[in-house]
């Protein structure tokens, strides 16, 4: 197939987004979430298939591609999977209600645990016949089906799109007048939680400046000219603050699967200390973060390191042979020390993350 | 003086012990409920069956014996049999939830039987059915903790389980670990354990029930099997889980139950004396230790010195229970083969499978 133009071109974008994946050009859970959809489009628009087994491949091929390229984005994974559940939903929607399950077993009793999300009623009554695996007409299966997958990645990609704003929507019933929140980093998703919380409620921030990224600083930086009062203290201060601080509000890099999260560095060290005050610890994230995955081995946290430099530089000189520096991207903090998620589909206590998973995506999918 | 004391204690304790067999085996025992338990105690005579899955079978056995009419009838004889069964084990918590599963599982089947005895039949045919399939359902779990289990962990288990011991087979194969097994009295299971694992290599150290606290900083994770998993999220298993349960808890360390789906069972205890398992012998005071001491008083230093009482470890386990309940709070996941669920996703996994 490689002699086929438009797989050539497909293979084009995927490479080119894997480059800048590995190169770190993309980004943020957000931006690397909205590039892997485009390329999605693009590959799904281009790609010949018969079958919804050959499309499903297609995507997962690429899908493993750009997870491979730069596994710390676990949004990239995210998103693939998000779009193989809805061309799913579509397929199954498209080609009607599937055959009546005829044997009922014990088995499938047990299966009724199972969280499912409520089935859709399909919509469009004039249904277009759908054959799979047409030997006249091999691409009658994926002219009847891609309207309907571009439909369906549209919806992903405006989801993506409003994402802030949803989040935020809620914001003033969770932030109330002059409480004292404390927050850390840099994540667009707190900025505008809290920016959106101001408009109805006169209150302080107190952020951290989050060494060594010192996101801190500009996360402060732009919440008091959005005229909300800030104060910006060292990350040494944080325990010592947390007695007057009403509510702790994070960011997330990955959510995962057990209601545990990996986030800036200094999270956990927020989370710690506010669970020893008993003060609340909320976490503001897009649903695009919600990742398939366990938290495995503890003790390594997220093992995405940084620059070094940023903790030691090269002017220290001589010091910089004798130790080994370690600038670690983000924190893994367990689900204990949370107390809500607050995400664009609502708000969800840790434990029920693993629920939201099965929701949003199908379980074969989450080994692309 | 003495003597007749104590020989009107023996007595006492005789009828004590006869009052409780007739409890536990009532003279108007049916026919029927003494066959179903015979069927049952010979299914379990097979390795691999586990408790629910021999209950479910016994039920089956009961249903081609049974000449029952209508549904009503056969569900009616089926609920008797659960009941009979129940009442003729000492520990009845593994057999209630394939029971449970089994009968609820008809009550709902949707037939389209053209006779009653076609139907019966078909019923018949789904029991074995999910017996067979339910046996690869082991592993499955191992497969799903697989991934849980790094190399070189140390791992804590306790008394004797067969989806851990396949977990631990099976890690064994591709990753190092090295196993710490409770002896887990009273039943000393935890030995059969250890010869197991030692048998295929794997380092394998028996600790005393009473050492958990003292191994558990060089475990990495304590992986638990388990009787039945309760609508809590809680667990039941072989006592002493619960106190390792608690231990790894404050030493920080997960805790992982390994339970295949049919051993989900709906019951909500709120704490150890709610399991159906427990009687009043369980912990009892002993009646003739107290009443010799009180009646013989003045003379109990001269009568101890000439005869020195003795405890036998028969003694000791005769009242203390079997299995205890463990609190979701103390449980990391819990790995079936229906996914590695939280211990809330247990109990939503029950109320969607009972309700649903």
């Amino acid at each position: 197939m490689a002699s086929d133009p438009q797989s050539a071109a497909n293979q084009r974008i995927v490479e080119d987004l894997v480059s800048r994946l590995r190169r770190r050009q993309v980004v943020g859970s957000r931006a690397t979430a909205l590039e892997t959809l485009l390329v999605l489009r693009q590959v799904i628009s281009k790609a010949r298939f018969s079958n919804i087994d050959q499309l499903t491949d297609v995507i997962r091929s690429v899908g493993r591609r750009l997870v491979e390229a730069q596994p710390k984005e676990h949004s990239v994974g995210n998103t693939v999977r998000k779009v193989l559940h809805h061309i799913r939903e579509e397929y199954h929607t498209a080609s009607g209600p599937p055959a009546v399950e005829s044997s009922f077993s014990i088995a499938k009793f047990v299966l009724q645990g199972q969280p499912r999300r409520q089935t859709v009623i399909p919509k469009s009554e004039a249904r277009v016949p759908l054959k799979e695996n047409d030997p006249d007409d091999p691409d009658s299966f994926a002219r009847v089906l891609k309207p309907v997958l571009m439909e369906a990645i549209q919806d992903v990609f405006d989801e993506l799109e409003t994402v802030y704003d949803n989040i935020a929507k809620n914001a003033k019933d969770h932030i109330h007048s002059d409480e004292i929140i404390l927050t850390l980093g840099m994540s667009k998703t707190v900025q505008s939680f809290l920016k959106s919380a101001a408009h109805y409620r006169n209150y302080t921030v107190i952020v951290a400046e989050t060494a060594p990224s010192f996101g801190g600083r500009e996360m402060a930086k732009s919440l008091s000219s959005a005229g909300i009062s800030t104060f910006l203290v060292p990350d040494s201060s944080i325990y010592a603050l947390m007695s007057r601080v009403n509510k702790v509000i994070l960011g997330a890099h990955a959510i995962l699967a057990n209601g545990g999260m990996f986030a800036t560095s200094g999270s956990l060290l927020a989370a710690t200390a506010a669970r020893s005050y008993s003060t609340p610890v909320v976490v503001c994230a897009g649903q695009f973060k919600l990742t398939p995955l366990w938290n495995l081995y503890h003790e390594y946290g997220a093992l995405d390191f940084g620059d070094p430099s940023a903790v030691l530089g090269f002017e220290e000189g001589d010091l910089v042979d004798k130790v080994d520096v370690v600038n670690p991207y983000y924190d893994y903090v367990r689900p204990e020390l949370l107390d809500v998620f607050i995400t664009n589909y609502g708000d969800h206590p840790p434990s029920s993350i693993y629920r939201l998973l099965k929701e949003t995506y199908d379980d074969e999918d989450n080994e692309l | 003086m003495t003597r007749r004391v104590v020989i009107l204690n023996t007595d006492i304790d005789a009828v004590v012990c006869s009052i409780e067999r007739s409890q536990t085996l009532p003279a108007d025992l049916e026919m029927a409920d003494l066959e179903i338990y015979a069927s049952y105690q010979r299914l379990l005579e097979n390795e691999d069956l586990s408790t629910p899955l021999a209950a479910i079978l016994a039920l089956t056995e009961m249903m081609e014996r049974s000449n029952a009419g209508t549904m009503f009838e056969l569900l009616n004889e089926l609920k008797g049999g659960a009941e009979a069964l129940s009442r003729q084990s000492s520990n009845p918590i593994g057999l209630n939830a394939g029971c449970e599963l089994f009968i609820e599982f008809i009550t709902l089947f949707p037939h389209d039987a053209a006779t009653f005895s076609d139907l019966k039949t078909e019923l018949i045919q789904q029991g074995r059915q999910y017996a067979e399939q339910a046996l690869t359902y082991r592993t499955k779990i191992a497969e799903l903790a697989f991934d849980f289990i790094k190399d070189d962990s140390v791992i804590l288990t306790h008394s004797y389980s067969r989806v851990v011991l396949q977990t631990l087979l099976m890690a064994h194969k591709r990753k190092r670990i090295s196993v710490f097994v409770t002896e887990a009295r009273p039943r000393g299971m935890g030995i059969k354990t250890a010869e197991k694992l030692t048998a295929v290599g794997i380092p394998c150290t028996v600790v005393l029930d009473s050492a958990v606290a003292y191994a558990i900083e060089k475990v990495d994770f304590v992986l638990m099997g388990s009787e039945a998993v309760v609508e809590s999220g809680g667990l039941v298993n072989a006592v002493g889980s619960n106190q390792i349960a608690i231990i790894a808890k404050a030493a920080n360390k997960p805790f992982y139950a390994l339970a295949e789906s049919y051993k989900f069972h709906r019951m909500f205890p709120l704490s150890q004396y709610d399991l159906p398992s427990h009687n009043p012998r369980l912990l009892s005071f002993p009646q003739s230790l107290n009443s010799t001491r009180r009646s013989s008083f003045g003379r109990r230093a001269s009568e101890s010195a000439s005869t020195p009482i003795k405890i036998t470890q028969e003694d000791i386990a005769q009242n203390n229970p079997d299995v205890d309940y463990t609190r979701p709070d103390l449980i990391s996941l819990v790995f079936s083969d229906v996914g590695s669920l939280t211990p809330e996703g247990v109990s939503q996994y029950l109320v969607g499978m009972f309700a649903g």
